[in-house]
């Protein structure tokens, strides 16, 4: 696992160490050449000390100055080219005819050498270039130890800003950590780093979305379970009214009821089922290309036994192929939906008429029936879960689950298409009409 | 004892319906809350069974308009509303009693038994009057700890004189009390179970007050 600590301070304290290193070469070079232009022209003194006074044996070694004056070699010839002098009988450098200054490789490291020439005499200064490096050395030495030397200390106090400026998140994390399906406030976000924030931010849209698709859960299953209720009490009932039955006429009169109260239960819960089944936070399975004509006529002749015992004039006007693309069986659960509503709420002798138009502007399916409609102000509400027009009560055998519109709706969101409610045949009766996008080609 | 069935689902109606006639009620039943207030306007039923998920007027309101009318009848709320928010409200909005579907078929007919009762201003299941038991739950009468067998009809006209002693009942009161809408009355019907009750239960216990109608009185032992 990374760490954003360890990785700040690793990157923090390389970059540290860097910039002290330049400053340590940078130091070391400048000290050099300034070492040089000191060493250097102490060398000419010396030889001219030497020249201006007569040769009078051994010059006094006091005489030079400076950190390298034990290193100092000083030698004395004359014009035959006789040694006079030699300061450091053991370093013994070559004989140098050239004067003035010169760089020379001895046997025992590099020389800088400084020769001049005077009453007949060649003097030769010479010092180790050796000696000018450990100064420069030391003076940089002297530069970045005690850089070195507070190394640790910054180590420490990044280590410790980091992990201030890093606990916003901390805090954050347990924020988080207490929230739980029961418990999804937003995570406050005040006094957030601004870097921090954002993260909250999207943290508190994700908690916000989860509270909604959660909360819509639970009241459909509470909405689904007080839904259930009802067709389980009428099949309790009915099961006890057939343990009463005295003779085999009550009590397979009482097991009819209670075959058609289990009827009414198990339609209830494949609709439930289908309703969450067109939930729009599942995912999309594969819209294909398919033709909404041939399922409707696949639909309508479903029905034609249904609408032949209501004696309804059912009847489906698509001849055209109509393609778009979504998803066959939804389409025909919207469908089918449709039509048994129309043959549901319409009384005997009416009619229900399907019709599929597939156009420019895309495809179109309408149902249209001779019922009792429903009042304009009524129309918005009936694609709630569980909403029954007073018109079902008329009849009471013609009563719905209240889930079929609640379901074409989902189909109709889920194609991304549109559902409106008008005056059906005759002016009286209800027309749903159902619209989808030019389909993609 | 005539009960107001007010249930909006047709299953579960026509089930209550048959159920409680099957323990000897007589049933009336209304799909909505405006045939309730109507058939409740009658004054004929002794106690409303009533669905609160009424079309057309929330049975709560029905609850509501129907108290505030002064109408004390016993209320026996049936819903699939089980909180107990909506308990409360329904037994402060002035029901008697709350029943959560589903809900068992002998469970309701005991508890609107024991509403009656109360209504009546009785704690004991068991009506009595000098040596004649009648039993509501077990549908039994006893005259001196014997058993007396009744038909429905006979044991219901019993059930309605006994309810308030001494208090007279005419005949449309008691022709009420048998028959729901769906009955036809028989003519003379009255008449013809109060001969059958005097001659099952001794003649003394029911009395005739000629033009006004009958009611039950402590039956003279002398009697037979």
């Amino acid at each position: 696992m990374t760490s954003i600590r360890r990785q700040l301070l690793v990157w923090l304290l390389a970059g540290l160490l860097l910039a002290i290193g330049t400053a340590a070469v940078g130091t070391y070079l400048r000290a050099r050449e300034e070492a040089n232009a000191l060493f250097d022209y102490q060398l000419k003194e010396m030889a001219a000390s030497l020249t201006d006074a007569p040769f009078a044996g051994v010059p006094p070694p006091s005489s030079a100055k400076g950190a390298a004056s034990d290193t100092l070699v000083v030698q004395i010839w004359d014009r035959n080219g006789v040694q006079l002098f030699m300061s450091q009988p053991r370093r013994v450098l070559p004989q140098h005819a050239q004067l003035g200054f010169t760089t020379i490789n001895a046997d025992n490291g590099e020389w800088r050498v400084f020769s001049t020439l005077a009453d007949g005499q060649v003097v030769q200064v010479a010092q180790p270039m050796s000696a000018r490096r450990e100064l420069a050395a030391s003076l940089a030495l002297h530069t970045i130890v005690p850089l070195l030397a507070v190394l640790p200390f910054l180590a420490l106090l990044i280590w410790y800003t980091i992990a201030r400026g890093l606990s916003p998140l901390d805090r954050v994390a347990a924020d988080v950590a207490r929230r739980s399906p029961d418990l999804l406030e937003p995570l406050a976000e005040t006094g957030l780093p601004r870097e921090v924030q954002p993260l909250v931010h999207a943290l508190n849209g994700l908690l916000e979305r989860l509270g909604q698709t959660l909360a819509a859960q639970r009241s459909f299953i509470a909405d689904a379970a007080h839904e259930l209720r009802t067709p389980l009490t009428a099949v309790h009932l009915q099961a006890q009214l057939a343990e009463r039955a005295d003779n085999d006429g009550e009590r397979s009169a009482a097991l009819a009821e209670l075959k058609g109260g289990l009827d009414r239960a198990t339609r209830l819960s494949e609709q439930l089922l289908a309703l969450a089944r067109e939930d729009p936070d599942v995912a999309d399975r594969a819209f294909a290309h398919v033709d909404l004509a041939a399922i409707a006529r696949a639909v309508v002749a479903n029905a034609a036994p249904l609408a032949v015992e209501h004696n309804i004039d059912l009847g489906i006007e698509a001849a055209a192929p109509a393609i778009m693309r979504g998803d066959a069986d939804a389409l025909a659960t919207l469908v089918s939906n449709l039509v048994d509503n129309a043959l549901r709420y319409t009384p005997r002798g009416g009619r229900v008429d399907v019709k599929v138009t597939p156009d420019h502007a895309g495809t179109r399916l309408e149902v249209a029936d001779s019922g009792p409609g429903i009042a304009p102000a009524d129309r918005e509400r009936v694609f709630d879960r569980f909403y029954r027009g007073t018109a079902a009560h008329a009849d009471g055998a013609a009563r719905g689950s209240g889930l079929g519109l609640a379901i074409v709706k989902r189909i109709v969101e889920r194609h991304h298409g549109r559902i409106a409610l008008a005056s059906g045949i005759g002016g009286g009766g209800l027309n749903v009409i159902v619209s989808f996008a030019v389909p993609i080609p | 004892m005539r009960i107001l069935l007010a249930e909006d689902d047709p299953m579960i109606g026509a089930s209550v319906r048959q159920g409680l006639t099957q323990d000897g009620f007589t049933v009336d039943w209304v799909r909505d809350g405006r045939a309730a207030e109507l058939a409740l306007g009658e004054r004929v039923h002794d106690a409303l069974l009533l669905d609160l998920g009424l079309p057309r007027k929330a049975g709560l309101e029905v609850l509501a308009a129907m108290r505030r009318g002064g109408d004390t009848r016993p209320v026996l709320v049936i819903t699939a509303r089980d909180a107990v928010g909506d308990r409360i409200a329904g037994l402060d909005t002035g029901a008697d009693d709350y029943l959560v579907k589903p809900f068992d078929l002998d469970e309701l007919a005991a508890r609107l038994r024991a509403l009656l009762r109360r209504g009546a201003g009785r704690a004991q299941p068991v009506v009595t009057l000098g040596d004649i038991e009648l039993d509501p739950a077990a549908r039994a009468v006893r005259r001196g700890g014997e058993p007396v067998s009744l038909s429905a009809r006979e044991f219901a006209l019993l059930e309605a004189l006994l309810a308030r002693p001494g208090a007279i009942l005419s005949r449309t009161q008691l022709e009420d009390k048998l028959y729901g809408w769906s009955d036809a009355v028989e003519s003379n019907a009255v008449e013809v179970h109060i001969h059958a009750l005097r001659r099952k239960l001794g003649a003394s216990l029911i009395r005739n007050v000629r033009g006004v109608g009958w009611m039950a009185a402590k039956p003279d032992p002398r009697a037979t």
